[in-house]
């Protein structure tokens, strides 16, 4: 199954959850902050929302800033 | 002593010095100069991962009990505002959002029409909101309207560091305040936010000013103390300005009389 993970194409297994690909990326962490074509993923559904064929990933975090 | 705190949605403060993360030389200088500042909340921005190349996370460095605020910084309209706001809250970062909507490079001066549109909507959707403006006295009276929890004028354009160029309006602002107003932005050097806090503002937010000079550790520490005392100038009653002098010393038993 293929998904664009911040601009970036990606295979994954099929029906991969969220959490799973955070995995996959070494972004386990509390502070990973995911959106799937264009809405925001709550983090109380990182480990069941299933991605689907064509989905895109956004994964982003908090950085230095103002 | 009495209860001084900077109570922002109900939440109570004991700092009324918040800090941005931004330009510090490490993250180790930064994480010590959030200690030295006493802070209780510290900004952050969010962005993209970037999967090639992963750094550190910021979060690692930030002491237990410092509040993140994350800001919409880089949003150029509300639509991009609320974009990052969403995400940020359904990531599991706090409700509290530093509104941020710059459409302006040169100058990095908000739009307040679109912040507006951005904070109303916000506010509807649970967020506790605090934006950052240009000082303007009528469009804090609408954000005041709209729910937000504070209203933070910037003193002059972010990271000039040239202190309060606008400081007349932003004492019209502190005047008919119904929300705490923080002085973002501008502020250079302490005896600029000691200036800020004397004039009345609940608070200031300074980042460039710390994480840019020589020593920030040593600068987060004079913030901290410039803050204490511009906010317990104004708890004691600055005097009126006079244009001429005032003896401070009896006028009659002179010796020479």
């Amino acid at each position: 199954m293929r998904v664009t993970v911040n601009g970036r194409e990606r295979d994954l297994e099929p029906a991969a959850t969220v959490a799973a690909l955070l995995v996959e990326l070494g972004l386990e962490g509390p502070y990973a902050l995911v959106e799937r074509n264009g809405e925001p993923v709550e983090r109380d559904r990182y480990g069941e929302l299933a991605l689907e064929e064509g989905d895109r990933i956004v994964v982003a975090r908090p950085v230095a800033g103002g | 002593m009495v209860d001084d705190s900077l109570v922002i949605a109900g939440r109570p403060f004991s700092s009324r010095l918040i800090i941005g993360t931004g330009k510090y030389p490490s993250f180790e200088v930064m994480r010590d100069a959030v200690a030295a500042s006493g802070c209780e909340i510290v900004t952050v921005a969010v962005r993209r991962i970037d999967l090639d190349e992963q750094s550190e996370a910021i979060t690692e460095w930030l002491p237990e009990g410092v509040m993140l605020l994350p800001n919409t910084a880089g949003c150029e309209t509300a639509d991009e505002a609320m974009r990052v706001a969403r995400l940020a809250r359904a990531g599991g970062l706090p409700d509290w959002i530093k509104l941020e909507v710059i459409p302006d490079h040169r100058y990095l001066l908000p739009d307040g029409e679109e912040t507006l549109r951005a904070a109303a909507t916000l506010v509807a959707e649970g967020f506790t909101v605090l934006p950052y403006v240009q000082p303007d006295p009528v469009l804090q009276k609408k954000l005041e309207a709209v729910g937000c929890a504070t209203v933070m004028p910037l003193a002059a354009p972010i990271g000039t560091g040239r202190g309060l160029k606008l400081r007349q309006t932003i004492e019209i602002m502190v005047e008919q305040a119904e929300v705490p107003v923080i002085v973002d932005a501008g502020l250079g050097a302490p005896s600029h936010a000691a200036e800020s806090m004397e004039l009345g503002a609940d608070g200031v937010l300074v980042n460039t000013a710390i994480g840019m000079a020589g020593d920030p550790v040593g600068m987060a520490r004079a913030f901290r103390l410039a803050v204490d005392a511009g906010r317990v100038a104004r708890l004691a009653g600055l005097i009126d300005e006079s244009e001429t002098a005032r003896p401070s010393s009896p006028i009659t038993g002179l010796i020479t009389t």
